[in-house]
């Protein structure tokens, strides 16, 4: 069983201040901490564990810079056979529909039984590179993927639907799922083992060597453009508690009183 | 005249009330740009939901066949590609970013040549380029993106943002779509539900929630947040990354993917306000948040918000409640 996982790195913004670009379109990445996608994190474990059970290799490919290539070296510590870089340069990253096109024309270059990339980012959260990856290959996907087992040719997987229920299908490979949060226990990435894989190469690759063109994977052939960034509009907002830890921990005691 | 369809989410014989929010979006988009708002309804017996939408939209169209009867996106988009090349250009296609819409829409644009946009809060036509705005990094920023609608597009609605709305004085009328299926090869095939296990404790009952989210940071101080909780007498709740992590059980996660909860105090502490987490806390009474990050989502849904450590204030919330409750 031959597995590709793509993978992609973000910051971490969940806990920082962000800060808008003058030019509107982007943030000031200097003072974040960037990491792998947590869905792809856990998207690449589950395919280290289906590999240690059912053979066959595992590749992590991602669209980016030079300076992206240590999630895949991260990758390859954690169990990864092989590692690649897509230059990313001639493409529109703001479109999923570049990346898309990119991740395709990657994967139709091998022959991989299933294909993984997580449920969605947490940068731009659009959870659509898998479902359109799937689609221009022609090949069956599902989404929000909680367990995997495969069988003679094919994969039962459960997904997740709202309210704690959840379904499970069966998709004939080769195949492609986006892996949901909470799947397994991604395992400890140790400076050693990072150390350990220092040496093995990443090919990088060249959009035209994928045949694709300039035109359509730049800002000219997008299909989704992003046109300008902005900070939440004003709403209601909270009414703020200040003071002390124990002038906070009293007036919240009141409160709960209060109404409970 | 091109219209705007919202494609009706229904799962075990039940709709689900956000295809009710998407139909209060296609009313606007309607009156605003003069698109008829229509809903179309994929099931194996199709009446029932049309009637109930009936009294929302002023048209429901249904496509009936044995293979709606689960959802499965291949069998949809069978009969959703040749009804999309019915539809007109300039159309625009709503759906919830749902289990159901995140498997569905990304998909049928691959399919088809309408392009789509996900996850969005807000939509506007311009000419023929359809502008959305999206919550992005953790919903610190918005985005405003565009895509050529001018042979129509493909959306997926953010829930929670759009409330149900009033009932029409008429009724609206009923008609089959009449589109068949393109003939496809399955490769997928739908096996079953799966209820989630009850648990320990049923969190949607509970009058005081203590939530936790990632800002626990780590294992280690899961029963310092337990003890907290037991003294206040509330019942200890979260957010999905400490189930991902194991460290609380699946039926103490408040969210979309977990429990919706009513409680009279709803005290979260070190969670963000992701949409997902949010959308599982209909109707507190009191929402107080605590978060370090004066700029967390949280503090726009709360009632109160206290920008601290959560540690911090943990034990003093501990030390005044001492022995005293
Ligand atoms: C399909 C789908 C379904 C989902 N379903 C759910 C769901 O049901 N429920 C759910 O919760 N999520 C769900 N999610 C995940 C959701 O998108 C968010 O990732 C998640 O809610 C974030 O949890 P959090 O707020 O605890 O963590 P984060 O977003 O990482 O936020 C942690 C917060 O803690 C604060 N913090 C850190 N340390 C401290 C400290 N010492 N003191 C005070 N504050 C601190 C930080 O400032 C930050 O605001 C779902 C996602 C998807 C894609």
């Amino acid at each position: 069983m031959d597995i590709l996982v793509c993978i992609k790195k973000v910051p971490d913004t969940a806990d920082a201040e962000v800060i808008l670009r003058s030019d509107g379109k982007g943030i000031e990445e200097e003072d974040l901490a960037f990491g792998i996608n947590e869905w792809d994190n856990y998207a690449v474990e589950e395919a280290i564990r289906l590999k240690e059970k059912e053979g066959g290799k595992v590749a992590v490919v991602t669209i980016g810079t030079g300076d992206d290539e240590d999630i895949l070296r991260r990758c390859l510590a954690m169990g990864a056979d092989d590692a690649y870089r897509i230059d990313s340069s001639p493409f529109y990253m703001d479109d999923p529909y570049s990346v898309a096109k990119g991740l395709s024309a990657f994967a139709k270059k091998h022959s991989f039984d299933l294909i993984m990339t997580g449920v969605m980012a947490g940068d731009m959260s659009y959870a659509m590179t898998g479902p359109l990856t799937a689609g221009m290959l022609g090949i069956p996907h599902t989404t929000l993927v909680t367990s995997i087992d495969v069988k003679d040719g094919n994969i039962s997987v459960t997904r997740e639907l709202e309210g704690g229920l959840e379904e499970s299908v069966r998709l004939e490979l080769p195949a492609l799922l986006t892996i949901q949060t909470g799947i397994n226990e991604p395992r400890y990435v140790s400076i050693m083992g990072i150390r350990k894989v220092r040496s093995k190469e990443i090919p990088v690759l060249r959009a035209e060597e994928l045949g694709l063109s300039a035109e359509e994977i730049g800002e000219q052939g997008a299909v989704l453009e992003l046109e300008s960034l902005e900070r939440p509009p004003e709403g209601k907002e909270a009414e703020m508690i200040s003071g002390s830890p124990d002038e906070i921990a009293e007036k919240i005691l009141e409160i709960v009183k209060g109404v409970v | 005249m091109a219209s705007v369809y919202v494609i009706a989410e229904h799962r075990k014989g039940e709709l689900g009330d956000v295809t009710l929010e998407n139909i209060a979006l296609a009313k606007e988009l309607g009156e605003k740009y003069g698109l008829a708002p229509k809903a179309i309804v994929l099931a194996s017996s199709a009446r029932a939901f049309a009637e109930e939408l009936a009294d929302y939209i002023p048209e429901v169209l249904t496509i009936e066949d044995p293979s709606l009867e689960n959802f499965l996106y291949e069998d949809y988009a069978a009969f959703l590609r040749p009804a999309v090349d019915m539809f007109g250009p300039g159309s625009i296609v709503l759906c919830p970013h749902t289990a159901f819409g995140m498997e569905l829409m990304p998909r049928l644009s691959a399919e088809t040549s309408l392009p789509c946009i996900t996850d969005v809060t807000e939509l506007e036509l311009d000419g023929t380029r359809l502008r959305a705005k999206r919550s992005i990094y953790n919903g610190k920023i918005v985005s405003s993106v565009s895509v050529d609608a001018s042979k129509g597009a493909l959306v997926t609605v953010r829930t929670g943002v759009y409330q149900a709305p009033d009932k029409l004085s008429a009724r609206g009328t009923i008609e089959g779509l009449g589109v068949s299926a393109e003939p496809v090869r399955k490769k997928t095939e739908f096996i079953g539900y799966r209820e989630a296990p009850a648990g320990e404790v049923d969190i949607t009952q509970a009058s005081f929630l203590l939530s936790i989210g990632r800002g626990i940071k780590d294992e280690e101080n899961i029963p310092r947040a337990a003890r907290l909780a037991e003294k206040m007498h509330a019942v200890l709740s979260c957010s999905r990354p400490v189930v991902d992590k194991k460290w609380l059980g699946k039926e103490r996660q408040v969210g979309t993917s977990g429990r919706t909860v009513k409680p009279k105090v709803y005290l979260a502490m070190g969670i963000s306000g992701a949409f997902q987490h949010i959308a599982g806390v209909k109707g507190a009474g009191v929402f107080i948040a605590v978060n370090r990050d004066p700029k967390a989502p949280i503090f726009r849904v709360a009632d109160y918000g206290v920008v601290e450590d959560m540690f911090k204030l943990m034990d003093a919330l501990e030390e005044k409640i001492g022995g005293e409750r």
